[in-house]
């Protein structure tokens, strides 16, 4: 069976941004290719200091980067590969929680979570707002979900990121610097949410974290945490 | 010399290049239309009635000004001059040729462009800063269906009723100028006024609506979007999204014009 996820010898050092909209990326410092499979059901983590290119790699999964050689295969698909409208299709089959949440700061938190399952469903009005609030209740948001992100703190801003990226209860998560800024306690219930329960197949979901450093207390509860350096894995010595 | 004509060969390259790239811009957005789902429709009209609001509802004074003054200027300083020469019926036909048809859409479009393409430049630079567009995209939602077409759709809506708006006031300011000044009758004004007045005017009028707001709803929205240094950048790309869209505006007011002749 093919793994969710697969990075075939890709250069790092080589990305093109290929969407509408997003600020340039810093530079990095690579000259490696980076390769990795992510098994089903496993949480891996990737880590690597700012030049590393360990940001990127959230990016050429939903192929909103692109890199000249080397593939990313996602549940079996290389998506950027797929035109613009089949692209946008395909990510909602993920889920994807941005470096700096990326929460649009005119919604509160549960219109942020509402919004794709209005622009990537065809659910009823009432499906939708049913979704939400199982998600608003499952991530602990009630009290707040109402408020706008600059109205809430950091920890409240990161689950509704969170709960945007579960909206269609994905079998493949992808999160960037998840951590940042939160508590180890913060940040251990966040990675049980976005591994979450059972799924159609009988496991938990696929989680990718990608980001500069990993709480200590999460080292043991992840599968398999690799560091990047200069754009590829770093071998310990 | 030849660096000059490097110079000048690169910056034509440029030029061409941003074109193009604003009209495939442009194409992209009307064509995700289709694509937009169900559910998506009803968050973009909230987005597209807000933007009526803050682009249409809250410039009518604005407008209301700008046409009141600009009437009230034109009659009284031309009345007395043209009562002279008698030809006082020549009030209607520069009402129309150069407020109603002329003056009218390229003010409306100005303001508009001063108040919400600039508003729209800044908002959606803010949003590609601060990460938030590409995070739209990351989750599969298409930033054409939640950014652009309202605003496109909202700028196009706006300025077809703020013309409309503009004309109308520009009209009775118009008439009360050549009432108090010009020692006309109000019944004379308006019928030399709806004389002059053709249907051609009123299409002119719209078709002049339609491409001035879409004028105003695809340049700041490109400049917006194309934001990638940071937040230093949000200024000029404001200026770059207000330039060009007055640019483009009296291109085409000028084209209009060659056209029709």
């Amino acid at each position: 069976m093919t793994p969710p996820l697969v990075f075939e010898n890709v250069p790092l050092g080589r990305i093109r941004r290929s969407t509408i909209g997003g600020p340039a990326h810093l530079p990095v410092d690579a000259d490696g290719a980076f390769s990795l499979e992510v098994q089903a059901h496993s949480t891996v983590v990737v880590v690597g200091d700012e030049t590393s290119g360990v940001n990127l790699l959230g990016g050429l999964v939903l192929a909103l980067d692109r890199v000249p050689e080397g593939r990313v295969l996602v549940l079996g698909t290389e998506v950027a590969v797929l035109d613009r409208l089949a692209q946008l299709a395909f990510r909602r089959k993920l889920g994807y929680l941005p470096a700096g949440d990326g929460l649009l700061q005119n919604l509160s938190l549960r219109d942020n979570i509402r919004l794709p399952l209005h622009f990537g469903s065809d659910y009823r009005p009432r499906d939708i707002e049913g979704r939400v609030d199982v998600i608003v209740a499952q991530l602990r948001l009630t009290r707040v979900a109402d408020r706008r992100p600059a109205q809430t703190n950091a920890e409240d801003r990161r689950r509704a990121a969170l709960g945007r990226a579960l909206a269609f209860d994905p079998d493949l998560v992808i999160l960037e610097e998840p951590f940042d800024g939160l508590t180890e306690r913060a940040a251990a219930e966040l990675l049980e949410l976005a591994r979450g329960g059972e799924v159609s197949e009988g496991g938990r979901r696929t989680v990718f974290i990608t980001g500069q450093d990993l709480p200590a207390l999460l080292r043991r509860r992840v599968d398999r945490q690799v560091r990047i350096r200069r754009g590829r894995i770093e071998i310990p010595a | 010399m030849l660096g000059l004509l490097i110079g000048v060969g690169r910056g034509t390259a440029r030029w061409l290049a941003r074109v193009g790239a604003l009209a495939r811009f442009a194409f992209e957005a009307l064509g995700s239309l289709p694509t937009l789902p169900g559910a998506g429709r009803r968050v973009a009209a909230r987005v597209l009635l807000n933007q009526l609001r803050f682009t249409a509802l809250q410039a009518v004074g604005l407008i209301v000004l700008l046409s009141g003054v600009l009437s009230y200027l034109t009659i009284s300083a031309t009345i007395t001059q043209l009562s002279r020469v008698g030809a006082s019926e020549l009030i209607g036909e520069l009402m129309v040729v150069v407020i109603v048809r002329e003056l009218g859409p390229l003010l409306t479009a100005l303001a508009v462009v001063s108040r919400s393409g600039t508003a729209i430049t800044a908002e959606l630079a803010t949003n590609t800063v601060l990460g938030e567009v590409r995070a739209l995209e990351g989750l599969g939602i298409d930033p054409y269906h939640y950014l652009v077409l309202p605003r496109l759709f909202g700028c196009v809506l706006s300025v077809c009723i703020l013309i409309v708006l503009f004309d109308v006031i520009a009209v009775f300011g118009g008439f009360l100028a050549a009432v108090a000044f010009g020692g006309m009758s109000g019944a004379r004004y308006l019928g030399i006024v709806l004389s002059n007045l053709t249907t051609q005017d009123v299409v002119l009028t719209v078709v002049k609506g339609l491409i001035f707001g879409t004028v105003i709803g695809v340049i700041p929205s490109y400049e917006g979007l194309s934001v990638r240094q940071g937040p230093t950048e949000i200024p000029q790309a404001v200026i770059r999204g207000t330039v060009g869209s007055i640019v483009v505006i009296f291109l085409f007011a000028a084209l209009i014009v060659a056209a029709l002749q």
